[in-house]
C-alpha cells in the first residue's frame, strides 16, 4: 500500500493538533499534582472517553481484529463478559474508596489500607510492567508499519514516541487525557467506515453468516465445551477466569485505567467515569472484531481479498491493515492509518502517565527522597516522563532482539496480576484483613499461578515441573491459572489476616466498607446516578449477548 | 484550546474539509474493493461531527 500527499497531510494535521493540545495545557501545570493527577479537575465526559481510549491501544485494535478473523464473534467475550461487568463494579462499588481515600495512585491506596510492603510490591511490579507493555506495543506498531508501508522500524518507533513524549512532558496527565479523547474520536471515525464497507461488501451480517461456519458468527452457542469452539475454552473457565478474575483484576485494580477516574472533578464524576465509558466500550466490537470476521467472508467470496500467509496458517495480525488497503482510497487511507497511530499513542501515553505517577509518588517519594518541596517532585515527574519513554524504546528494541524474553516477561506479569483482585476485594470489603495477610496472599497467589503453569500443558507451553493436565488451548490455561491464583490469594489472605493483628478501625475510615460514608446519590439527576447508569448498561449488555447468542 | 469541544470540533472540521475536497476534486478515486466515493461521504460525516462539537462549545459559552 502506498500513501499519497493527502494522506501525509492528514497525518501532519493530527500531529499539529496533539502537540498543540500539549502546548496549550502547559500553563496549567504548576504543581506535581497538576502534572501527575490533573489536580482532580477533569469533567466526566472527558475522563470517561479517556478511560476507554487508554485501553484501546494499537495492540488491542490489531489483536482484536486478528482474533475476529481467527475465532469469530466469540471474541466479543473479551468485551461483553471480560470488561463491562467489571467496569460497572468498579464504578458503583469500588470508586468511593479509591476516590474517597484521596490516594494519588492505586499502590498508594494499598499503603493507606495495608502497609508499605504491599504497596511497594504492587508499585514495582506495575512500574516494570507498564514500561514493557508500552515497549511491546511500540514494537508491534513499528513492525506493522514496516510490513504494510515499508517505513523504517526505527523511524516509526522514534517519531511516535517523540510525539507522545513532547505532549505528556508539556501538559502531564491532563494533556494525555485530553489527547486520548481526540484520539478516541479519531479511532472511531477512522475505523467505522472500514466496518461498514467490509460488512456491506460481504453481503451484510446475514450474508456473512450464510458464508461462514456458524461458530464464527455466534458468541455463546459453542462455548459449552472446549472441543466445540476454536478458542478451546469452556463456559466455567470463560466466566470465572476471564469474566471474573482477569477482567476484575484489570478494570478494578490496574492504575492505567483507574488513574483516569481519579482525575475526575468530583466523587460523582469519578464513579461515573467507568460507567459512561462502558457505553462506547460495548460497541467497540463492531468496529474492531466484525471487520476481522468480514475479512474471512470476503476470502470465501473470492473478491480478490486474501489474508497474507505466514507459515502454515494466515497472518491474522495483518487483517486490519490489509482490509484498509483494499477498502480505503487515498484520503480515507490517511485517516485510517492516522487512527491506528492515534490508538498506539493513546495506549502509550496511558502507560507513560501511570508509570510517572507510580514512580514519583510510590517509589521515589516513598523510598528515595521523602519530604522534599513539591517543585522537586514536579521536576522528578517531568524527568520520569523522559526516562519512561526512553526505557519503552529500549524495551521495543529488546523485543526485536529477544522475542522469547518478552513472552517470558508477559507470562510473569500474568502471574503477578492474576491474584490482585482478591487483595482489593478483601481490602475494601472486609475490615479485618491485614497488611501481612494481603502481602502473603499476593505472594501465594503469584506462586499458585506459576505452579499451575508448571504443572499443566497447553499447545506445548508450560509443564516445566510435571505434566498433570493438558488444556485444549493456552487461552484456557490462562483462565485456569487466574482462577487458581485468585483462590490461593483469597484463602491465604483470610487465613494470615485472622492470625495477625488488625489495623485499628479509626485508621480505616474512607478506605473500607462499613467504616466509610457511602456517597449519596439523591442530589444527582436520575441519569447521573451510578446505580441507574449501571442497570441501563447491564440491560443493554445482556441484550447484545442474547442477540449474538 | 481549554475547551476540548473547540479543539476536536476544529480538528474534525478540517479533516472533513480535506476529505470532501478530495471527494469533489478527485471523485474517481477508488480503493480496489470500493464502489462509492467514500472520501466524500466520510468527509461529510466528519464535517457534521466537527460542526456539532463546535455548536456544543458555543452553546455552553
Amino acid at each position: 500500500m502506498t500513501l499519497g500527499y493527502i494522506d501525509y497531510l492528514i497525518m501532519a494535521l493530527y500531529f499539529v493538533f496533539v502537540l498543540g493540545i500539549g502546548w496549550k495545557l502547559k500553563r496549567k501545570v504548576s504543581t506535581s499534582e497538576d502534572f501527575l493527577t490533573s489536580g482532580r479537575s477533569v469533567p466526566v465526559w472527558i475522563t470517561s472517553l479517556a478511560f476507554v481510549a487508554t485501553n484501546l491501544g494499537a495492540q488491542e485494535m490489531i489483536g482484536m481484529c486478528a482474533s475476529g478473523a481467527k475465532y469469530g464473534m466469540m471474541t466479543s467475550h473479551f468485551y461483553w463478559v471480560g470488561a463491562i461487568p467489571a467496569m460497572l463494579f468498579v464504578g458503583v462499588f469500588m470508586m468511593p474508596f479509591y476516590y474517597g481515600s484521596r490516594a494519588r495512585s492505586v499502590p498508594e491506596y494499598l499503603k493507606l489500607r495495608f502497609d508499605e510492603k504491599t504497596r511497594t510490591f504492587n508499585a514495582v511490579s506495575f512500574a516494570v510492567m507498564t514500561v514493557f507493555s508500552s515497549g511491546i506495543s511500540m514494537y508491534a506498531l513499528g513492525l506493522l508499519f514496516e510490513l504494510a508501508l515499508g517505513w523504517s522500524f526505527t523511524a516509526s518507533v522514534l517519531v511516535s514516541a517523540a510525539i507522545v513524549l513532547v505532549y505528556t512532558y508539556l501538559g502531564g496527565l491532563t494533556s494525555a487525557i485530553y489527547n486520548e479523547v481526540l484520539q478516541f474520536f479519531l479511532i472511531v471515525l477512522g475505523s467505522a467506515p472500514l466496518a461498514i464497507l467490509a460488512v456491506n461488501k460481504a453481503g451484510g451480517w446475514e450474508g456473512m453468516a450464510a458464508r461462514l461456519p456458524e461458530v464464527m458468527t455466534r458468541s455463546w452457542k459453542y462455548s459449552g465445551s472446549a472441543a466445540a469452539n476454536p478458542m478451546g475454552i469452556e463456559i466455567f473457565g470463560l466466566v470465572m477466569g476471564l469474566g471474573f478474575v482477569l477482567s476484575f483484576g484489570y478494570w478494578c485494580t490496574n492504575f492505567l485505567v483507574v488513574q483516569r477516574a481519579l482525575a475526575a472533578n468530583s466523587m460523582l464524576a469519578a464513579r461515573n467515569t467507568p460507567l459512561v465509558a462502558a457505553f462506547p466500550k460495548m460497541f467497540i466490537p463492531f468496529i474492531v472484531i466484525v471487520p476481522g470476521i468480514a475479512a474471512i467472508a470476503l476470502m470465501e467470496m473470492g473478491t480478490g481479498y486474501s489474508l497474507p500467509v505466514k507459515g502454515d496458517s494466515f497472518n491474522y495480525d495483518l487483517a486490519l491493515t490489509t482490509l484498509m488497503a483494499q477498502f480505503y482510497p487515498s484520503g480515507l487511507l490517511g485517516v485510517g492509518l492516522t487512527a491506528l497511530m492515534a490508538s498506539f499513542m493513546s495506549g502509550m501515553a496511558g502507560n507513560v502517565t501511570a508509570f510517572n505517577t507510580v514512580w514519583t509518588y510510590d517509589i521515589y517519594q516513598g523510598h528515595i527522597r521523602k519530604g522534599a518541596p513539591d517543585a522537586h517532585y514536579l521536576w522528578v515527574g517531568r524527568m520520569t516522563t523522559v526516562v519512561g519513554v526512553g526505557l519503552s524504546i529500549g524495551a521495543a528494541y529488546l523485543a526485536t532482539l529477544y522475542n522469547n524474553i518478552m513472552d517470558l516477561l508477559q507470562l510473569v506479569f500474568g502471574f503477578v496480576n492474576a491474584p490482585l483482585f482478591a487483595t482489593f476485594l478483601l481490602g475494601m470489603f472486609w475490615k479485618r484483613s491485614t497488611g501481612h495477610g494481603a502481602f502473603t496472599g499476593l505472594l501465594a497467589g503469584t506462586g499458585a499461578a506459576a505452579l499451575t503453569h508448571g504443572l499443566t500443558l497447553a499447545e506445548g507451553k508450560g509443564a516445566w515441573l510435571a505434566n498433570l493436565h493438558e488444556f485444549p488451548s493456552t487461552m484456557a490455561q490462562n483462565f485456569w491459572i487466574a482462577i487458581f491464583a485468585w483462590t490461593a490469594c483469597f484463602l491465604v489472605t483470610i487465613l494470615v489476616s485472622l492470625l495477625s493483628r488488625p489495623k485499628p478501625v479509626a485508621e480505616l475510615q474512607n478506605l473500607v466498607y462499613g467504616v466509610t460514608a457511602i456517597p449519596r446519590e439523591e442530589g444527582a439527576r436520575w441519569y447521573e446516578r451510578p446505580r441507574t447508569l449501571a442497570i441501563v448498561i447491564g440491560i443493554i449488555c445482556i441484550l447484545l449477548n442474547v442477540w449474538f447468542w | 484550546m481549554d475547551d476540548l469541544r473547540v479543539t476536536s470540533g476544529m480538528f474534525f472540521s478540517l479533516l472533513g474539509l480535506i476529505l470532501c475536497g478530495m471527494g469533489i476534486l478527485a471523485p474517481g478515486t477508488r480503493a480496489p474493493l470500493t464502489e462509492a466515493n467514500v472520501n466524500l461521504y466520510t468527509g461529510i460525516a466528519m464535517l457534521v461531527f466537527g460542526g456539532v462539537m463546535l455548536w456544543l462549545a458555543r452553546r455552553r459559552a
